[in-house]
């Protein structure tokens, strides 16, 4: 499997968007969207934790490709807090409750849209990532914050 | 909130000079071409040998990464 692409990303956002899925690129991959010129293998998603859109999120993904036992499809469903897929066209990982963000709903008030991607605003990547507290987001988290600057001096 | 991709800059102080050359220079790509850029593929050992994992709290998920996976990797709380 090849490392992630955009017309990957465009996928995702158009079907999820046809099966109304209510998510949030986080993580380094939101910063890429945002602007961050930074490598990183992952798309992490921070996907709204409920019933429904545990149902449409399942879907979505089915549709794109990703394949799921039924107790697999369950745990999505279910919305367990981390959830690494790799069955699919492509790798990625759902967060239903990242380190560092009390509520989805506050994060989607806060998000950016880039080209019809919705993503987490830098002040909730860097608090998820902050919270998270590991090794390799200490080494990226001091570039990020200046980035975050950067973006916010041209977002006012 | 709406906003639009990384505008071109001007200005910004405290930001390492190095650094804010990057963000200026990508802020002139088009997002597809960043993209090209910024996504790569390696193998990662266990992390990428299973094709599907849920962890039913994020602490389990950490405590996974770091007691499973190699310290290399990078996955360990500080």
């Amino acid at each position: 499997m090849g490392a992630f692409e955009y017309r990957q990303a465009e996928e995702i956002r158009d079907c999820f968007a046809r099966y109304g899925v209510q998510y949030l690129f986080i993580g380094k991959s939101g910063a890429i969207l945002l602007g961050f010129p930074d490598t990183t293998q992952d798309a992490d998603l921070f996907v709204k934790k409920s019933s429904a859109n545990g149902t449409a999120l399942v879907s979505a993904l089915k549709e794109l490709g990703f394949t799921f036992t039924e107790s697999e499809a369950a745990d999505v469903k279910r919305g367990k807090d981390f959830v690494q897929l790799k069955n699919g066209p492509f790798d990625l990982d759902l967060v239903f409750a990242p380190d560092g963000i009390e509520r989805f709903e506050d994060a989607w008030r806060r998000r950016v849209e880039v080209e019809g991607f919705p993503v987490c605003h830098p002040d909730d990547i860097i608090a998820s990532k902050a919270a998270a507290n590991r090794t390799k987001d200490r080494e990226s988290l001091p570039r990020l914050r200046s980035f975050r600057d950067y973006w916010l001096k041209h977002h006012k | 909130m709406k906003t639009e991709a990384v505008p071109t800059a001007s200005q910004t102080e405290e930001i390492p000079p190095e650094w804010l050359a990057e963000f200026e220079a990508a802020a002139k790509r088009p997002l597809k071409q960043r993209f090209k850029y910024a996504f790569i593929k390696t193998y990662k050992p266990v992390l990428d040998d299973a094709r599907f994992r849920s962890f039913d709290t994020m602490e389990e998920y950490r405590r996974w990464c770091e007691e499973d996976l190699p310290d290399w990797l990078g996955y360990g709380r500080v």
